[in-house]
């Protein structure tokens, strides 16, 4: 079984879009990969006009906002790189003892990739507050249209997503009878270093199992 | 769902029947996110499932319906899907076509009722299945525009020659591979379904409060009407991979206009936004406005502004308030609820409010003149608002027998018999009472219940049966637990009395009598106050007693012990004391004056008893006997004078 590999528009985002912007595209990612019996539960999004869809799995929540947290900190970590989460879906393989001494081994069937590039600002939001009302933001208007120009690439993204869904289906594994959540799944964090992302790159191709973050 | 294993033989079907249960839930995936009707009244930001199971797969399975199950996506209920799939069922191999239409009201149409009634239009002509639902009758037949703004296709290309365009893959698919493909089918439509523009277009009717100027109706049918080339101008694709079977091809797809979102930004008109100049509890309104006997009327907390009522609320029949909501809100029932628990609590007795707060619900009762001033305060403690309540005016009898201070119902014929403040004091009852008796009690029964139950002042407030005034007496005098009043409640009679169209309730008497008996009230609670009161003459010193009466019984109805002890003994002492007043008023006016040493020695013979605790009781009989005696005398007098 190959690996599908989905890598969706890059989306510039800024700090405080992150949030809202991980959560959309994750969820909708695993309502469709969440092929037990859900029910699903429709999300609005406060900062754009989009609803995305949740599989209503609250553990599931959980651990996605934590990861978004972390991503998060890596952001404020490395302020200057380009930032992604890859979303894996695996199966799990029990093999003999290898000489990695693992006999979990993880056939990774695939991968999406979310990359983000956010924004940084010169000047802290709290500088705004001294503006007067008199004087018109110059940053409004651009800020506006930057807005509309990220909700539409998330609208794009979204779609990217369900087309991928649809495409490819041969690969998705048999659905166990489960609720909810019925492929194992890994969130990882890389960032665009040159070393670090590459490590995680060879790592993954390697596709052994190893205790990270595991989910 | 679990993997379909059967036999080889059983796959055309399984796949058939996979099939078939795709169209219905593609149909309910659809119709749920467009058809506005269906999910006014329960869709919140998140989705609320009309299923009483939380929105979360972690509830169990129990919770699931057998048609929730069908490729693991539980839904709302969708009526309007569930009348459209019949037709499929039977014969699924008929393409469905979806089209979701916009319908445009004109703005200068004075047609503003958006009810929520759906028309509908079976059409079964011949080959033609064709269904309409509109939930837009109220726009008139003629003066709107309807748009295609979204069509849904599905159709099942079946696959009768032997040869297959898709892979030697395909062939092979088996029912479990197909099911596997359908669920992925059909999240990904369910995701689609709310980034079109369409959606939008869905939440905001169903979201707002505001009326607009489009309806959204649908049109399940199966043949496809050509879009126009005007209507082809704005029109994008966007096409689900088909699902491969062995017998066929499943294809959706959908056209829509990505315009739409235009229609949503016209101004609409806001419901709420109406100036009530005289809306509950403004200074316009009258602020003692009777109850009216009209029927309930309440609000439901999410149509208007106007929705939350004031605890004035007599102006609840005030149908021409828009706000009004003629379907009974749900706090309806928690203000019955409440008044239930009511009545068997303890009511407390320095809870009387001039005016309604604003968790009360008022009284009806049949009586508007009455009912006027009747102060409910105390029936809902609970701090939220709720709408006011009706009650009709026969069960507000029971409902204050129920409450604390029911009276204590005492035969009329020991009414001269019975003093009238329950005080500990000796009430010396030469204090002139020139004022009419009816009057005096009344006055002192009203005044004197300030400070207690709202009940006890409706108790008083009437004046025409002694009775009740006397029943009064003793139930006023005691902040008894209800056990207690179970007892008396049997023997309250004044229950006719709330159909007197003559009485206007205590506050509408003269206020100077009201003032006057708390001056005469103080006079009373100087038993040693020898000759003072009962020297004066006319009204002035009446009235002035009379406020002391009152006074002294307010103080003492605060104090008062429990009534529940004394039923049986103070029944004997209104033997005793009736056959006391009995002589006294057989007396001439000049032995007023004896009078209050002869009150007091039948006062100092109660306490002399041993029974401390009925000083209250008796010296109401006391004072009562002596108001007796200075009305006998000032009619006397009366008649003396014109002789």
């Amino acid at each position: 079984m190959n690996c599908e590999v989905c890598q969706l528009k890059e989306l510039e985002v800024e700090h405080f879009e992150i949030r809202e912007v991980l959560r959309c595209i994750l969820h909708t990612i695993l309502f469709h990969r969440a092929l037990g019996l859900v029910r699903p539960k429709d999300v609005d999004l406060e900062l754009f006009e989009i609803t995305y869809v949740q599989c209503g799995d609250v553990e599931l929540e959980r651990k996605i906002d934590e990861k978004i947290d972390q991503f998060i900190d890596r952001v404020e970590k490395y302020p200057n790189k380009k930032n992604q989460i890859c979303l894996s879906f695996y199966e799990v393989k029990n093999k003999q003892a290898t000489w990695f001494t693992n006999k979990v081994e993880r056939l990774y069937w695939e991968q999406w990739y979310i990359n983000l590039n956010v924004m940084q600002h010169p000047k802290t939001p709290s500088g705004k507050s001294h503006h007067s009302k008199l004087i018109v933001d110059p940053g409004v208007e651009a800020r506006g249209a930057r807005r509309a120009a990220l909700e539409a690439s998330l609208r794009d993204v979204l779609f990217q997503i369900i087309k991928f869904v649809n495409e490819k289906k041969d690969h998705v594994p048999s659905i166990p009878n489960l609720e909810g959540i019925s492929f194992p799944y890994e969130i990882t964090i890389s960032s665009s270093s040159d070393s670090a992302f590459g490590m995680e790159m060879f790592k993954r191709m390697l596709q052994t199992g190893h205790p990270t973050m595991l989910s | 769902m679990a993997s379909y294993q059967g036999t080889t033989h059983l796959e055309p079907a399984k796949m058939e029947q996979i099939i078939t249960e795709l169209f219905a839930k593609s149909l309910h995936i659809i119709l749920e996110s467009r058809c506005p009707y269906v999910s006014s009244r329960n869709y919140s930001g998140e989705q609320v499932l009309s299923s009483p199971s939380p929105s979360s797969s972690s509830s169990s399975p129990s919770s699931f319906r057998p048609r929730d199950k069908w490729f693991n996506l539980a839904l709302r209920d969708c009526p309007a899907a569930l009348e459209n799939i019949d037709f499929w069922r039977q014969s699924n191999l008929e393409p469905m076509i979806i089209d979701v239409i916009l319908v445009q009201r004109p703005r200068n149409s004075d047609s503003m009722n958006f009810s929520p009634k759906s028309g509908l239009m079976r059409n079964l002509l011949g080959k033609e299945r064709y269904y309409y639902s509109s939930d837009n009758e109220e726009f008139g037949s003629d003066a709107k525009s309807e748009k295609i703004i979204e069509r849904w296709i599905l159709q099942y290309e079946s696959k009768r020659s032997g040869a297959s365009s898709g892979s030697k893959r395909s062939t092979c698919t088996s029912s479990h591979a197909l099911y596997k493909k359908s669920i992925l089918l059909l999240r990904s439509l369910y995701a689609t379904v709310r980034l079109l523009p369409a959606y939008k277009l869905f939440r905001d009717l169903i979201s707002s409060a505001q009326i607009r100027t489009y309806n959204l109706g649908h049109r399940v049918s199966s043949f496809v009407e050509p879009f126009t080339r005007i209507e082809e101008a704005d029109i994008q694709r966007f096409v689900f991979t088909p699902v491969d079977t062995s017998c066929g091809r499943l294809c959706l797809s959908v056209l829509y206009h990505s315009s739409v979102l235009d229609v949503s930004s016209e101004p609409s008109t806001p419901i709420s936004p109406q100036f009530i100049p005289e809306y509950v509890g403004s200074p316009l309104a009258e602020p003692l406005k009777r109850f009216a006997s009209g029927p309930m009327s309440h609000s439901s907390p999410s149509s208007s502004p106007f929705g939350r009522r004031h605890s004035w609320g007599y102006d609840l029949n005030r149908a021409s308030s828009p706000s009004v909501n003629p379907s009974p809100s749900p706090t309806y029932s928690e203000s019955r609820a409440s008044i239930s628990k009511q009545r068997s609590n303890r009511l407390p007795p320095a809870s009387l409010p001039r005016q309604l707060s604003d968790n009360t619900p008022p009284i009806h009762v049949k009586n508007p003149s009455f009912d006027e001033y009747w102060p409910t305060p105390t029936f809902t403690p609970s701090p939220s608002a709720s709408p006011p309540m009706y009650i009709p005016g026969s069960q507000v009898s029971k409902v204050l027998l129920r409450s604390e201070s029911a009276p204590v119902s005492i035969p009329a014929s020991s009414l001269s018999s019975i003093s009238l403040l329950p005080n500990n004091q000796i009430l010396p009852p030469s204090p002139p009472m020139k004022a009419t008796r009816p009057s005096v009690v009344k006055t002192d029964a009203r005044s004197g219940l300030y400070k207690t139950s709202s009940t006890a002042d409706k108790l008083f407030s009437f004046e025409k049966d002694e009775a009740g005034r006397t029943s009064w007496v003793e139930s006023s005098s005691h902040n008894s637990p209800p056990k207690s009043f179970s007892r008396s409640s049997s023997r309250f009679s004044y229950q006719g009395d709330y159909d007197d169209s003559e009485f206007s309730g205590p506050f509408v008497l003269d206020d100077d009598d009201m003032t006057d008996s708390g001056t005469r009230s103080d006079s009373f609670d100087q038993p040693g106050h020898p000759s003072g009161p009962h020297e004066r003459g006319g009204l002035l010193p009446v009235r002035k007693s009379q406020g002391a009466a009152v006074g002294a019984l307010v103080r003492m109805l605060e104090k008062a012990p429990s009534l529940h002890q004394d039923i049986s003994v103070t029944s004997d002492l209104l033997q005793g004391s009736k056959l006391e007043m009995l002589k006294n008023s057989i007396q001439d006016p000049n032995e007023i004056s004896s009078t209050p040493q002869e009150q007091q020695s039948t006062s100092s013979n109660f306490a002399a008893s041993g029974l401390i605790s009925f000083k209250t009781t008796a010296d109401a009989l006391e004072e009562l006997s002596g108001y007796r005696e200075i009305k006998n005398s000032l009619l006397k007098q009366g008649k003396s004078s014109q002789a």
